[in-house]
């Protein structure tokens, strides 16, 4: 997580476009004559500090490659739209991709990124977390290299709800009790008609023990546990506990909500606690804290993010592209991306690491550590051995995006009636049948 | 129109405030939300409480706002001037030439207008990486033009046939040669109609953002409102909305500026060609 | 008045696809006079068809295949399956019926506010520059960034629309009937210049001198606007409808942003993305589009045979 009072940081919410002209500046500077030199491109997101480690990665080849970076757009939805045009039409300027967590088996299906074999293979998974580790795999085998990770927990502020409950109807009770006290009782959730309702959804029937596909990926499986995922999703939005924008509610909305003084809590991921310490206006920073991500019977499974690094089939260099994404991922970058640009590693050591960045000084605001950066970092640690991976499927979008449609309000979901067309839709959606809404 | 009245004054006073307001109160709220510190974005209130020019500093020093503006200038306006000269001479042809295939002509420009274009990107993009097109100039006004091209011909030839070419014939009984006649008479008769599609034709380039996305992979030829696509938060899933209305109100900016300089256009047509009428 | 009167008055059908209906052999003037059409006419023509004509002819046979992004090994031919899936879906006809509402009620008043704004734009003896400048310039922002003002504009606690007392502890951007309500002020705050523009260009056709001869002859204001203005008008009407409803039925940026089609607002455009570009399902994705423009073509006729003469190109062209 960025730190608390990185001036160049808080200044800017900006953070970057700019990633690619710096890049494309280092580059040329030590750009070595390119003979012989294959040029890696990456495409990532954007990204404030992976120019720095594409740099050090540069450094480190030693002429044996030069990668450069290209940047995509903001959304997942205009990256993937990007990189599947390439691939579609075979471009062979794509080397690295950054992929997100659930494009994996897409990608893979389509014949558009290689399988990890080998030493590559074995060092894409040492020292990885299983669960984003699990998230790059499709069919039994690797697909990508796990670059960061990230899991949801309850946020929340302990002025008026000194210990939150661990289940979604127990946080309710709490919220309708203040709002008979006439305080802020708001619980943001991701209730729009988009990824993040999916992601809802997702986890609350892993919560409730259940998936919403089979363990290969290709049937249906829902049943009794989607039914209570739904009830609980119902419930939730017709309580005290809901805003009434939650059908409107991104990641980012519930935060500024939250920081506004409006809500209580919120669930939401990591990236909320330094832009909590970042926002001058806030009165209750001291007391926003964070717990487990609530679940129905007990304590639940957070929603899982993250991205991966995949190798493009159509890449000229191979080897060298497997060897730069390794590069990219390997432990000291994965410090620079976590705590200068809040991506929680997929390697297990780095979250023990007390070292700061320059580990010559002491660590501090300007050169953030693990320790000062992740103050949560056990909760993440804990959530991510119980997370609640997304349905692997080559036609996830469809899932996602069917899923989405027959939720949304979540207050009118029959949960018996919904469930059933669901599955009909999801069903559909496994095999791309029929028409997306 | 000779003498206002402070009665007329009065009441298109309150016309053109209506107007104002109608076309500014929605963008003073994207400026006010360009201009809000951070700690205040939330806070529902018309007028800043806290101001802050970050946003702007920002777009330009860290997000390399310069170079997608100039490239959106030059695109737009190359784009928008071939658009209009051989609009213009479609148009013309079509209202005033009677020749086959002019329904044809009108009809086809009309389909392509219709087409979605959503589906037509990915084809395009095909095409163009292919001939070496994607990402630069060329690439992204060739189907500017294209797209421009219908509404331009159509404005154009709907506005050109109710022109009083007799003036012309006209202007050559008194001796004007056919040059003089069509430049002294025919082209301020005229004017008005191609500035109004030219103002068109630029906005509509000025503001594409499927083409301009799809088409394009770098600065050297990324167009502003798709430089906006690239803007990010402090982190992945902060929303950098105070970026995108500052962003939003310096694309508007050269809109403005070419707007007022060629709406003078549509009233000196005018009045000239009231003259001479 | 012009040579090109006297014939098209005398030719009973002409145009129509290059097919030469004269019997008798052309004149010479006749025939300069077609190949001074054809020639500038070329220019145009060529761009266009250079441009569009593969990725159009390319979406129509993908619209004829099975073909999903990322199960290319079951690619095949399908003939009109893919036509007959959609036209069968629910959500296709959902979308349908939301893109009509959308198109029809906010190109109605877009109509009827854009002849008032370029009333006040054309006859404003004050500032002219200004408020033609000022009018335009909803039309110049940029669709999603504008969007995105309504947005937060409308949500509860982060925007001054929504606090009003009116509608006080809900959130418009969560119902049906408001969200539809929100998308459509959107809309229509944003291309009404668009409207008044073109009809400003027709206004400034309309001779003052008829106006002046009608109030002498004692019409009143509103006579003169439906009697003498308005027929006028009629092609300026009609162009600046016709692009507008083109337009309005693919509307996409303001929902995308506003709802993304939840709570029963996704528009044909909306849906279209999700199968071809969200689903990678290209033939699917394809037929709607190719739906799509069938429907705006269909449109498009029935405006240019409602609108008859006024419509450029037809019989009468030249003459008023």
């Amino acid at each position: 997580m960025r730190p608390h009072n990185h001036r160049g940081r808080l200044r800017s919410s900006l953070a970057v476009g700019a990633a690619a002209i710096m890049a494309s500046t280092l580059v040329t500077a030590c750009g070595s004559g390119s003979t012989g030199t294959p040029t890696i491109n990456l495409y990532n997101a954007p990204q404030q500090n992976l120019a720095v480690m594409v740099a050090n990665c540069n450094k480190a080849a030693n002429g044996k490659y030069q990668i450069k970076l290209n940047t995509l757009p903001r959304t997942a939805d205009q990256q993937r739209e990007q990189l599947v045009r390439r691939l579609a039409a075979g471009d062979s300027g794509l080397d690295i991709l950054g992929l997100d967590v659930t494009w994996t088996a897409e990608l893979a299906r389509a014949g558009w990124i290689r399988e990890w074999t080998g030493s590559n293979k074995a060092e894409a998974e040492k020292g990885t977390l299983a669960a984003p580790l699990k998230t790059a795999q499709w069919g039994g085998k690797l697909y990508a290299a796990p670059y960061n990770t990230n899991v949801q927990l309850l946020w929340y502020r302990a002025d008026l709800m000194p210990k939150p409950a661990s289940t979604w109807a127990g946080l309710q009770k709490q919220a309708a009790d203040l709002a008979a006290a006439g305080k802020p009782h708001y619980i943001e959730a991701q209730g729009a008609q988009y990824e993040g309702l999916t992601v809802w959804f997702n986890s609350l029937v892993a919560s409730a023990g259940g998936s919403v596909l089979d363990p290969s990926g290709t049937k249906v499986s829902m049943g009794q546990p989607s039914v209570k995922a739904m009830q609980t999703l119902r419930d939730f939005a017709r309580s005290k506990a809901a805003d009434p924008s939650l059908t409107n509610t991104q990641e980012d909305p519930a935060r500024l909500q939250l920081e506004g003084g409006f809500a209580v809590a919120e669930v939401n991921w990591p990236y909320v606690y330094p832009a909590m310490q970042a926002n001058t206006a806030v009165k209750f920073k001291k007391d926003f804290k964070w717990a487990p991500y609530p679940g129905i019977d007990g304590p639940g499974k957070s929603p899982l993010g993250g991205s991966n690094f995949a190798i493009s089939k159509y890449s000229a260099h191979p080897a060298e592209a497997f060897d730069a994404a390794l590069c990219l991922r390997n432990a000291d970058n994965q410090k620079i991306a976590a705590t200068k640009d809040g991506l929680p590693p997929t390697i297990e050591s780095v979250y023990h690491d007390t070292t700061p960045l320059d580990a010559s000084k002491k660590a501090g605001p300007d050169n953030p550590s693990m320790v000062t950066a992740y103050p949560m970092r056990a909760a993440i640690l804990s959530a991510l051995k119980t997370a609640a991976p997304r349905p692997v499927t080559p036609t996830y979008q469809n899932v996602s995006t069917v899923v989405q449609a027959a939720l949304s309000p979540p207050a009118s979901i029959d949960p018996a009636a919904t469930e059933t067309y669901l599955r009909d839709q999801v069903d559909n959606a496994l095999q791309s049948k029929g028409v997306l809404p | 129109m000779a003498v206002v009245t402070t009665r007329q004054k009065a009441s298109w006073s309150v016309a053109n405030t209506i107007v104002a307001l109608y076309a500014l109160i929605p963008v003073l709220w994207i400026l006010s939300l360009s201009l809000k510190e951070k700690s205040t974005f939330t806070d529902g209130h018309f007028i800043p409480r806290g101001w802050t020019f970050q946003n702007f500093v920002d777009i330009f020093q860290v997000g390399g706002f310069t170079r997608p503006l100039l490239n959106s200038i030059g695109i737009a306006v190359i784009a928008t001037f071939v658009a209009i000269v051989i609009g213009t001479f479609a148009a013309y042809a079509i209202a005033r030439l009677d020749f086959p295939g002019k329904k044809l002509m009108l009809g086809a420009s009309l389909l392509i207008a219709m087409f979605p274009q959503v589906s037509l990107v990915t084809p395009m993009f095909q095409v163009e990486r292919s001939i070496g097109l994607f990402n630069t100039w060329p690439g992204l006004i060739l189907p500017y033009i294209t797209f421009t091209l219908p509404l331009t011909i159509y404005t154009l030839s709907s506005f050109l046939r109710e022109i009083p070419w007799e003036l012309e014939k006209a202007a050559k009984m008194d001796g004007a040669t056919p040059f003089q006649a069509f430049r002294q008479v025919i082209v301020p008769l005229a004017m008005p109609g191609v500035v109004t599609t030219a103002i068109l034709a630029f906005i509509q380039c000025w503001n594409d953002f499927v083409f301009a996305i799809s088409l394009t992979s770098t600065n050297s030829a990324r167009t502003a409102p798709a430089a906006i696509a690239f803007f990010t938060g402090a982190s992945q899933f902060e929303d950098p909305t105070g970026s995108i209305a500052a962003a939003a109100i310096v694309i508007t900016i050269p809109i403005i500026i070419f707007v007022l300089i060629f709406q003078r256009r549509i009233v000196s047509g005018l009045t000239s060609g009231a003259v001479k009428g | 008045m012009t040579q090109a009167t006297v014939q098209s008055k005398t030719r009973v059908a002409p145009g129509g696809a290059g097919v030469a209906k004269a019997k008798k052999p052309l004149s010479d003037g006749k025939r300069s006079e077609r190949k001074l059409g054809w020639l500038l006419c070329l220019p145009a023509a060529v761009v266009m068809v250079v441009v569009t004509i593969y990725p159009i002819v390319y979406s129509v046979m993908l619209s004829l295949q099975r073909y999903d992004l990322r199960f290319p090994d079951k690619r095949g031919f399908v003939g009109f399956a893919n036509y007959a899936t959609v036209l069968t879906n629910e959500f296709w006809w959902r979308a349908f019926l939301i893109t009509m509402i959308i198109t029809v009620v906010s190109v109605a008043f877009e109509l009827v506010l854009g002849m008032t704004l370029a009333m006040v734009m054309h006859r404003t003896v004050l500032g002219k520059g200004f408020v033609r400048t000022l009018a335009l310039i909803p039309y110049g922002i940029v669709t999603v960034a504008a969007a995105y003002g309504w947005q937060y504009a409308w949500t509860p606690n982060t925007g001054y629309l929504a606090q009003l007392p009116l509608w006080s502890g809900s959130a418009p951007l969560t119902h049906q009937a408001s969200s539809m309500a929100i998308i459509i002020l959107a809309e229509i705050w944003k291309t009404t210049p668009f409207m008044a523009l073109l009809l400003m260009a027709g206004l400034a056709v309309v001779p003052e001198e008829l106006q002046k001869a009608a109030a002498m002859d004692g019409a009143s204001a509103w006579q003169r606007f439906t009697k003498v203005t308005l027929p006028l008008m009629k092609p300026a009407i009609l162009v600046a409808l016709l692009f507008r409803v083109l337009d309005a039925v693919r509307v996409y940026d303001n929902i995308y942003v506003l709802t993304n089609g939840a709570n029963g607002t996704s528009s044909l455009s909306i849906t279209t993305y999700h199968n071809l570009i969200s689903g990678l399902n290209l033939g699917i994705g394809s037929t709607m589009s190719v739906l799509m423009f069938i429907t705006v073509a269909v449109i498009a006729f029935l405006f240019i045979k409602v609108f008859g003469t006024a419509a450029p190109g037809s019989e009468n062209m030249g003459r008023r």
